[in-house]
């Protein structure tokens, strides 16, 4: 059967890690990581899957005025030991297809470690500290990261993709983890730079990347500013925010009306910039 | 990748009996009833996960513990005649289709597995079973269609109790299609030299769309089953456990405005027609009921999921 995958360089990489983000996902934390680590990394692309057999072809989607076509690429920059994969999340055949995000970087030597990067809507204000919480699939590596403060998950329900390749992951014997990143709701469909900033000072400290995140501090700053206008305002967001500063929740219909309060607000924003 | 067999057994001139979730469940609960009454014993199992997405995680404090898959089983039982192989598949492999039925690369390679398992046991019949959607009222005994995959079966065929061939079934003119894993693995098994018999219960074309069991149509099929197999069923205990269904099923209808029901109820007297000693309506007449409720029900093309 022919392999799934097209290699368009051949990097030289030693047992890397593997860090697999995907598009689309809450509070953009997948794509602001990865794209923020192939910028400073100088991320190369070296490797994609077609999406022929696992993705819907009958047409393509329009977002924000241009065609989406799903990608699924591999990248790799100046460190040996890390590839970074990228992708929308598959419609089919999805063992086959998480497999092979395991085959390229396994084509390299025995994998050291997967990561995966995803998101959780929290009732936390954009003001708190964000958590990061955590899926292993193996206890060893659980117990060998207990210094970077990671909340073990605790769920039984329907699973995440990410949750698919950890399993996979384990049945090939490849250590793994999921990161589970908590993001306000009301930025879930905004962007979370916060959680951005944190997933990457872990990837910083795992992989001593020695990362330059100043420019993401500047970033964060000016979306709390923001926030912060709009609560000068609009009472009733303040009043909102206020409430989940102080650690009560709101009912749905009031959330729903916050988060689309501060979703117009930015999307206002963005049109007069 | 794909079948893990528990045990070898010898197995005499078996049959296999397939059965997969689909409307009403017709088939599901016509294998798996079979499979509890003969008490057979698992067998093995095709892999799940190359072809389900997980339905659901176990996660505890930071530790992924298992996924759940659709499980797709095989059981076995000895018989004086014909040893039995069930096989009982939690969900029928699918694409994005609007069909929502199995189709494609996954499902072809899903029931040549199925096969594989029959081939390696020495089987060389297999039965699959599901739902035929009718011009039926639910107040009628469902008929049970018949079709096989081979026409040397059709003497056989008409032997079987309150069972019909596509040719007899009104308007059909013995045309029709079997969507999914029922109709395609027959398909597998012609080209691969099984005889096929895919026996469908009918469930009236107005509760195709609800998402709930039809056992009406199943105690039909597995009434076939029990005299083709020579297998006693105990249907007092299948009554007593479909019970709560059965009265479900009669609230659903309680619901159905009268205006609609009136036309609804002229399907009895289509489900009548040979069954009972009554005299049949004229042919004329007979063809203005069914166009009537055909325009009523904006069905006129009687396509149903997994017969026509």
């Amino acid at each position: 059967m022919k392999r799934p995958f097209e290699f368009t360089d051949q990097p030289e990489l030693e047992n890397p890690s593997i860090i697999v983000g995907w598009d689309g996902d809450i509070g953009k934390i997948a794509p602001g990581v990865i794209d923020f680590l192939n910028k400073e990394l100088g991320g190369h692309k070296f490797c994609s899957i077609e999406p022929n057999g696992f993705f819907s072809l009958g047409g393509v989607a329009v977002e924000g005025d241009y065609i989406r076509f799903p990608e699924s690429t591999f990248y790799y920059g100046q460190k040996k030991d890390l590839v970074i994969f990228k992708s929308d999340q598959p419609d089919h055949n999805h063992y086959t297809f998480l497999n092979s995000v395991l085959d390229v970087p396994g084509h390299y030597g025995r994998i050291k470690e997967l990561f995966t990067i995803s998101a959780m809507v929290s009732s936390i204000a954009h003001t708190a500290p964000r958590r990061i919480f955590a899926v292993f699939n193996q206890p060893e590596l659980q117990e060998m990261l207990q210094s970077y403060n990671l909340k073990g998950l605790t769920w039984e329900g329907p699973p995440a993709i990410s949750s698919f390749l950890l399993w996979i992951a384990r049945r090939r014997e490849i250590p793994g983890l999921s990161l589970w990143l908590e993001v306000p709701f009301y930025l879930a469909v905004i962007e979370d730079l916060e959680a951005i900033k944190l997933t990457l000072s872990f990837f910083d400290r795992r992989f001593n990347l020695n990362l330059d995140l100043g420019e993401l501090d500047v970033k964060i700053r000016e979306q709390n500013e923001k926030i912060e206008q709009l609560r000068i305002e609009n009472k009733e967001v303040n009043k909102y925010l206020g409430l989940l500063e102080s650690g009560l929740g709101l009912k749905e219909e009031v959330q729903l009306k916050l988060a689309q309060k501060i979703y117009e607000y930015f999307k206002r924003d963005r049109e007069m910039r | 990748m794909g079948i893990i067999l528990y045990e070898e057994p010898e197995l005499k001139d078996p049959f296999m009996i397939v059965g997969w979730p689909g409307i009403g469940d017709v088939g599901l609960i016509a294998v798996d009833t079979l499979r509890a009454t003969t008490e057979a014993e698992e067998l093995g199992e095709i892999e799940s996960w190359d072809f389900f997405y997980p339905k659901k995680v176990i996660i505890k404090t930071g530790i992924l513990e298992d996924l759940k898959f659709p499980t797709n089983k095989f059981y076995f039982k000895r018989f004086e005649r014909n040893d039995l192989i069930f096989f009982l598949g939690e969900e029928q492999p699918k694409k994005q289709t609007a069909s929502g039925y199995a189709e494609g690369e996954e499902a072809y390679r899903m029931a040549n597995l199925v096969l594989n398992v029959a081939e390696k046991f020495g089987c060389r019949r297999i039965y699959t079973s599901g739902a035929a959607v009718a011009f039926t009222h639910h107040s009628v005994r469902p008929r049970v269609w018949a079709v096989p995959n081979t026409e040397k079966l059709m003497e056989e065929i008409k032997k079987y109790p309150n069972t019909i061939l596509m040719s007899h079934v009104e308007g059909r003119g013995g045309r029709g299609f079997i969507s999914g894993l029922n109709g395609l693995l027959l398909g597998a098994a012609r080209k691969r030299g099984f005889e096929g018999v895919c026996l469908m219960g009918e469930i009236p074309v107005y509760f195709q769309g609800l998402l709930i069991p039809y056992p009406g149509a199943s105690k039909s099929v597995l009434k076939v089953f029990g005299e083709v197999l020579g297998i006693k069923i105990d249907f007092g205990k299948f009554d007593e456990k479909y019970q709560g269904m059965e009265k479900k099923i009669e609230d659903i209808y309680s619901q159905i405005p009268s205006e609609v029901k009136e036309q609804l109820d002229k399907l009895k007297e289509l489900g009548y027609l040979g069954q009972t000693d009554l005299e049949p309506l004229s042919e004329e007449n007979r063809k203005r009921l069914w166009d009537e409720i055909s325009e009523f029900l904006k069905k006129g093309d009687g396509r149903d999921e997994e017969a026509i």
